[in-house]
């Protein structure tokens, strides 16, 4: 009698993780059908002996933290041997997206140690008072050196720090060349091949920053625009565009999968995963521009646990681990240390280390980008046109 | 003195009782509406969520999803209809035609897809109706360029399937409750089999077909899971524009406009298709609603 009603919590907790995905619905890291069920599991898995109360045999660390990423974003095995080596379990929780974390947090009361923003989020935390400038001194396996300037900026605010970076990525498009044979390069091909030979099989993102941001690359204005004119331009391109769409959904991969579409706006460690499947899919960076990102871990303000967020944090930036974890999601880590510990056909993969050249186009996300009402409406507009 | 007594100590223990429904009505529904309307005449605060004021912009800005209202008082009523079209038969069939040592076997086969999550079973429809399924069986019998995810067709499948089981049963309960000497009576009387369905077996399973309906009606108003997997995001409905708004957006005022006036649609088309379904004095005694 226990044991059912323990796996019936056991699949309502995973419908709610579900349900968050979906609803949230945005995040490059969206996982498919299957995979996805996997990640809800295993967060399960490292949720419910989180909650039993345990003895903290270790150190003053305690014996509980909670850490909030994205799917399909770490490696279990790096964890386990946390919890191993310091007594503290590891409670994950999954979001789908920077609004839904940053609303949680707005709201307050999350209960967080450790969460995982995205370069353009973090300044409108450090305004709102959300996250803790960090103490590097408790988090000696980070080496600011190591770490390319470019993607680890976003972590300085006001000249203090208040991140420590985790993976690196772009947006671009993917295109299945067994079906699109003009090869498409720039955003604005992408529009052209959306409204000719691709019409009827190309999918847009349902998020207002890279969807909007890749039609007003097209014009040639910035990704980042806010510009009344520009994104009524924009709006323009993705209204004329919509007839042509097989989908508006960041769950791109099973349309891409199942052949019903053969384009599709894709964050690179998504296009990896594809191309490993399936040779015909080909990521391309567009040459009129588009999105280069970070993400990072924080300490939002008020964390219950932080001696074990720091030593979190310091595990986490060894290079090995860091390794490691990027073995789990294939995203591209940002530390040299740990690229250098790679396999081969990682380190150099030439979609997740893109040629310098081939970057010089793509912007960071701006805070304004994520938090413009009028970027917000015109995706709504464009989805209920 | 006793008398009176008993009386008083009733009283009490009808509150006692009544007590925790209407603490449940306060705080689960009266007080999140009074939120609602209290958004909906705010303004978004300039990083997303509620900043407090008085104002009408919100309300003024609902045409804006206008096309979202539209798609749902279209899709809603249809795939209602569909619902019934579809599963009158077959409540038809269990209730009168299944022999009943399988019956309860076939009604537990109508209830069992509700052990799975909608979320979960309306994802593996993506794969049955996209590329690779039905249309890719259509075309190994010689019927090409048959496109289903992603289209109104689609979203109407996946709401027919979803929401079938709510209408199967209070019709086949309905059904159930027949009185089988009436329909007897009717043959001997020399009424062929579609004047006895339509003068007896129809009239008398309208308080199914009523409650049926309602059910599935109110749901699919605020439906959104179906027209975001199978509609693609492009069959979009007003349920759709709220999660956008809420979540996304965090537009919470003009969220809260957009729920607010949908209940008001609902309040609306309720008491209206109320009115007409209680014109029949069976239907008002016997239908749930």
């Amino acid at each position: 009698m226990s044991k059912n009603s323990d796996k019936q919590i056991t699949s309502k907790e995973l419908m709610h993780q579900l349900w968050r995905y979906k609803r949230g619905s945005i995040t490059r890291r969206e996982f498919l059908g299957v995979t996805g069920l996997g990640m809800a599991t295993a967060v399960l898995g490292t949720a419910i002996p989180s909650l039993i109360p345990q003895k903290s045999w270790a150190s003053e660390l305690g014996d509980r933290l909670v850490f909030s990423t994205w799917p399909n974003y770490w490696n279990q095995a790096n964890l386990d041997e946390f919890t191993a080596d310091t007594g503290v379990n590891i409670q994950v929780n999954a979001f789908g997206s920077n609004e839904e974390m940053l609303a949680k947090l707005q709201a307050g009361g999350t209960g967080w140690d450790v969460f995982v923003p995205t370069n353009y989020t973090i300044s409108n935390y450090v305004e709102l008072d959300l996250i803790q400038e960090l103490d590097l001194s408790r988090i000696p396996n980070y080496d600011a050196s190591a770490n390319n300037p470019k993607f680890a900026g976003p972590a300085m605010v006001n000249g203090k720090v208040y991140c420590v970076p985790k993976n690196w990525g772009t947006t671009g498009f993917i295109v299945n060349s067994n079906k699109i044979t003009s090869g498409p390069k720039s955003w604005k091909d992408f529009f052209d091949v959306t409204k000719g030979e691709g019409s009827g099989h190309t999918i847009v993102h349902d998020y207002q920053l890279t969807t909007i941001g890749a039609a007003l690359c097209a014009l040639g204005h910035s990704f980042n625009s806010i510009d009344p004119n520009e994104l009524a331009e924009a709006e323009a391109v993705l209204i004329d565009a919509k007839p042509h769409l097989f989908a508006i959904t960041s769950d791109y991969q099973p349309g891409m999968r199942s052949g019903d579409a053969w384009m599709s706006i894709c964050w690179n460690g998504d296009a990896t995963q594809l191309h490993n499947d399936l040779p015909e899919m080909q990521y391309v960076i567009a040459s009129d521009g588009g999105e280069i990102w970070t993400d990072f871990y924080a300490i939002p303000v008020g964390a219950p646990h932080l001696d074990a967020a720091y030593a979190f944090l310091d595990y986490m930036q060894d290079p090995a681990v860091q390794a490691r974890d990027a073995e789990a999601h294939g995203y591209a880590p940002t530390d040299s240390r740990a690229i250098a510990l790679q396999p081969e056909a990682l380190a150099t993969d030439p979609i997740l280390h893109p040629a310098e050249e081939l970057m010089n186009g793509l912007e960071f996300g701006a805070a304004q980008t994520l938090t413009d009402p009028n970027r917000a409406e015109l995706i709504a507009r464009f989805k209920s046109a | 003195m006793a008398i009176r007594e008993h009386v008083r100590l009733s009283g009490w223990r009808t509150a006692a009782l009544l007590a925790p429904a209407t603490l449940w009505f306060l705080i689960m529904l009266i007080m999140p509406l009074i939120v609602i309307l209290i958004f909906s005449f705010g303004e978004r605060a300039a990083v997303g969520g509620y900043g407090g004021g008085f104002t009408f912009e919100q309300y003024a800005n609902l045409p804006a999803r206008l096309k979202a209202f539209q798609n749902t008082l279209t899709y809603a009523p249809l795939g209602t209809l569909m619902s019934l079209v579809v599963a009158y038969p077959l409540a038809y069939f269990l209730a009168l035609k299944v022999d009943r040592r399988f019956k309860l076997f076939l009604l537990v086969l109508v209830v069992v897809p509700f052990w799975t999550s909608l979320l979960i079973r309306t994802y593996a429809w993506i794969y049955i109706l996209g590329g690779r399924g039905i249309p890719a069986i259509l075309e190994w019998v010689g019927i090409e360029g048959v496109r289903l995810i992603n289209t109104p067709t689609a979203v109407l499948i996946g709401i027919v399937y979803g929401y079938l089981p709510l209408m199967v049963f209070p019709i086949y309960v309905s059904l159930e409750k027949l009185d089988k000497r009436l329909l007897e009576a009717s043959s001997d009387l020399g009424g062929s089999p579609v004047k006895t369905f339509l003068q007896i077996t129809l009239p008398l399973s309208m308080p199914g077909i009523a409650t049926g309906c309602m059910l599935v009606f109110i749901l699919l108003m605020g439906e959104f899971l179906i027209p975001a997997f199978l509609g693609g995001g492009k069959v979009f409905f007003i349920g759709n524009a709220m999660v956008d708004l809420f979540l996304q957006s965090r537009n919470w005022p003009f969220g809260s406009a957009v729920a607010v006036s949908l209940v008001v649609i609902m309040l609306i088309t309720v008491s209206i298709y109320m009115r007409l379904a209680m014109r029949n004095k069976t239907g008002a005694d016997q239908s749930l609603m």
